[in-house]
């Protein structure tokens, strides 16, 4: 019976840690150690990049029809099976509401039409690339996108002074795993181009780790009490771009969206 | 005088405080250019450490002006202009003159004077040619600029908001470079680097020169980019930066697209980074030249400059300039009306 | 040494790095230096923005209508590096704001001077009292 106790308590144990480890959408790689930087810590220094359509719709999609008929296959949205934990995210009630709104006017509302920075994670899974260069005091992640630019702080952790569309970022090494808590934001950026949303009230915990020496595992959790009833978390691998010579382009987008903002203000022939 | 701001505020900047520190010299750091016996420290990778937040502010210009032969003002001379300077900079302007219709850069602490500098005795940014002038602009330079005077006939500034300036866009500061020169204010630059990459994060606007060290070389010709595309590496103490690819549309003192800019920074003390910089431009000048900046260390952070997003100036001034007109058709056509 | 100091400072506002003389026009075209005037209001948010902040006051009217104001003020950074927080000035606070009106007609103005009720300047000193100014 001894035997048969502990057996079952074994198996009570096996069963219990594959009950505690998380579904994640990313398999993880069985403990791989990212290379050392000069400093000791964790090289995740490189140019990454998102492929998935979490910037299309962080929730599971299907295709859907476009909003600009002109670009016909190119603008309409593709399928993708969705990059938040439990699928669906806890809004509340009139919240969803608002989300559903942006949804029908997203054209007319998405900031970063309006080529407006993007606000975080949505930076991180936009389809262009960024890069993580590390340094003893700060960790700068720059965005092809519109030059936004992130700096974390890895010492003399302060306060964000003001809101801005890129928050304030404060980042510290768990081991292997570097945690940014960011805050700060001014509650203008959208998680997706489909509506999704913040207030901000906005807190962000990235948690990133090398996962293979040419991915990185992601993992974003979302706390924002005014608009969600609980916090919520999103995962996906980030790739590095290996080509040689990789190198982020600029990208000015604000001469390519003067028109579209200022047209109706032009001064008109006599 | 005290200032007050709720949550306490010491006195620093209160107008006497200023002059008494133009006058002692002590919000300027005393540099001089070319001192060669600091160790500049090392990053963990061995490589010389540029690394932290510094401004380039100067009351100097590019040009030696008219009438001054010196390459040096003395000390004196120095400490006078830059008190000129701080007191012009602190008087109130004149109601009703278009100075006036401004915020004053005083309180929001934005004056050159407020800012971080290092005293630079030179007379002139330029060290090279040793008139400390620009050479003089070749006839395709000239042409350039006479085409686009040309392209700007009959628009008005506030015709669109293309018409406007760069800077009232958003798109890019005009001195934001390469080569940097120092804004009129927020004139801050932090640097981040490591084994494979220095950044350079200018101010305004959220601009990230990101300079690979690896000795890869620049992309096709047909990449052209508004800050170009910068190429590094490490000469002894000194990086050198070398920049091609620009597009031309943010000119340089009249620069073509076929600008090539080098740039070279050294740390020559704690707080103090020398930084030269040659243009080369057969476009536009016949010989290249070269300038010399002093960088001091200054105090983080560098804020989020988002200025598109902030861009309500653009918006509001288009607006009004359109319902003036409508207003002056208006009138006009009541005039017509009348006779 | 005098002449050469006068020259430098002239030569230098020509010359100068930056957009200062050209900042000043821009502004004179978004506000109008025909209507020069003072509001007083309470704070109700300071956005800390670029390329310039914005202060939204209300202001009470003679009737007592609330009318929200909006006045440009500069670039926050280098109060930011001094210490000023999004906290700093606190909601409530009343202003006296001597600038001009937008030239688009609405409650819009630039603050060419920021008064506490106590008559201090809010953040930054000047060089005193100003001169002329009013409604």
């Amino acid at each position: 019976m001894f035997n048969q106790i502990r057996s079952s308590v074994w198996a009570c144990g096996v069963v219990s840690v594959f009950l505690l480890v998380p579904s994640v959408a990313v398999a993880q790689s069985d403990g791989y150690r990212a290379p050392r930087t000069a400093e000791g810590t964790p090289d995740l220094n490189g140019i990454w990049q998102a492929i998935n359509t979490a910037h299309w719709d962080i929730e599971p999609h299907g295709a859907s029809q476009g909003t600009t008929r002109e670009l016909g296959a190119l603008n309409a949205m593709p399928g993708g099976l969705g990059v938040v934990e439990g699928d669906v995210i806890p809004y509340r009630p009139e919240a969803l509401e608002q989300r559903n709104d942006n949804f029908a006017n997203r054209v007319a509302r998405d900031p970063t039409i309006k080529c407006y920075l993007p606000g975080v994670p949505r930076a991180t899974y936009m389809p262009y690339p960024f890069q993580i260069i590390q340094s003893a005091d700060h960790i700068m992640i720059l965005h092809e996108f519109a030059g936004a630019v992130r700096t974390v702080y890895m010492q003399d952790h302060v306060p964000a002074p003001a809101p801005s569309w890129m928050g304030w970022s404060n980042g510290r090494w768990d081991g292997d795993t570097l945690v940014i808590e960011t805050e700060g934001f001014n509650g203008m950026t959208w998680f997706d181009r489909s509506g999704n949303f913040h207030s901000d009230g906005l807190r962000v915990v990235e948690r990133i780790s090398a996962r293979s020496p040419e991915t990185l595992n992601y993992e974003v959790t979302i706390e924002d009490p005014e608009i969600f009833t609980r916090s919520w978390t999103m995962h996906m691998p980030l790739y590095r771009r290996v080509e040689t010579n990789a190198e982020l382009m600029e990208f000015r987008c604000v001469e390519f969206v003067e028109d579209l903002m200022y047209g109706h203000l032009r001064k008109q022939p006599d | 005088m005290a200032n007050r701001i709720a949550g306490g505020w010491e006195c620093r900047f209160s107008l006497i405080a200023v002059m008494v520190l133009s006058l002692a010299g002590t919000s300027v750091i005393g540099q001089e250019p070319g001192t060669d016996d600091y160790t500049v420290p090392r990053t963990a990778d061995g490589d010389p450490d540029l690394q932290g937040f510094w401004s380039n502010q100067t009351y100097i210009p590019l040009e030696r002006p008219d009438g001054v032969e010196s390459a040096f003002y003395t000390d004196e001379e120095v400490a006078a202009l830059e008190q000129g300077r701080a007191q012009g900079e602190a008087a109130q302007t004149t109601p009703g003159t278009i100075p006036d219709v401004h915020y004053d850069f005083t309180q929001f602490g934005l004056d050159r004077s407020q800012a971080d500098f290092a005293r630079n005795r030179r007379t002139s940014l330029i060290v090279d040619p040793p008139t400390g002038r620009l050479p003089p602009t070749n006839a395709e330079g000239q042409q350039r600029a006479r085409n686009r005077e040309a392209a700007r006939e009959g628009i008005g500034r506030w015709d669109s908001a293309e018409a406007n300036q760069l800077d009232d866009r958003c798109l890019i500061m005009r001195g934001a470079g390469p080569p940097m020169m120092n804004a009129g204010y927020n004139s801050n630059y932090q640097i981040v680097q490591n084994r494979d990459y220095v950044m350079i994060l200018v101010e305004m606007i959220h601009d990230a020169r990101i300079i690979p060290l690896d000795g890869r070389e620049h992309p096709a010709a047909s990449t052209r980019q508004w800050m170009g595309v910068p190429r590094g590496r490490w000469d002894g103490e000194t990086l050198v930066v070398e920049t091609t690819n620009f597009n031309g549309k943010n000119p340089f003192n009249g620069s073509s697209d076929q600008m090539r800019v080098i740039e070279r920074f050294t740390r020559t003390g704690d707080d103090a980074i020398t930084y030269t910089f040659t243009v080369e431009d057969s476009g536009t000048w016949d010989a290249p030249w070269t300038a010399e900046m002093l960088m001091t260390s200054t105090r983080g952070p560098l804020f989020e400059h988002g200025c598109h997003e902030g861009n309500y100036g653009l918006y509001n001034t288009l607006v009004g300039a359109r319902l003036e007109e409508r207003q002056a058709a208006e009138a006009a056509s009541r005039q017509q009306q009348q006779r | 040494m005098r002449t050469i100091v006068v020259l430098a400072i002239t030569s230098i506002v020509a010359f100068g790095g930056g957009g200062d003389l050209t900042a000043h026009h821009a502004f004179s075209a978004e506000f109008d230096i025909e209507k020069p005037l003072t509001v007083e209001g309470t704070l109700v948010k300071w956005d800390m923005i670029n390329p310039h902040s914005w202060f939204h006051i209300e202001v009470t009217e003679e009737d007592g209508t609330v009318v929200p104001w909006q006045i440009e003020g500069g670039s926050p950074n280098e109060l930011i590096r001094n210490g000023v927080t999004q906290n700093t000035v606190e909601i409530g606070t009343v202003l006296t704001i001597e600038g001009y009106r937008a030239k688009d007609g609405t409650e819009k103005a630039v603050g060419r001077n920021f008064v506490l009720a106590d008559g201090s300047r809010l953040f930054l000193g000047g060089s005193g009292q100003r001169t002329g100014g009013g409604q």
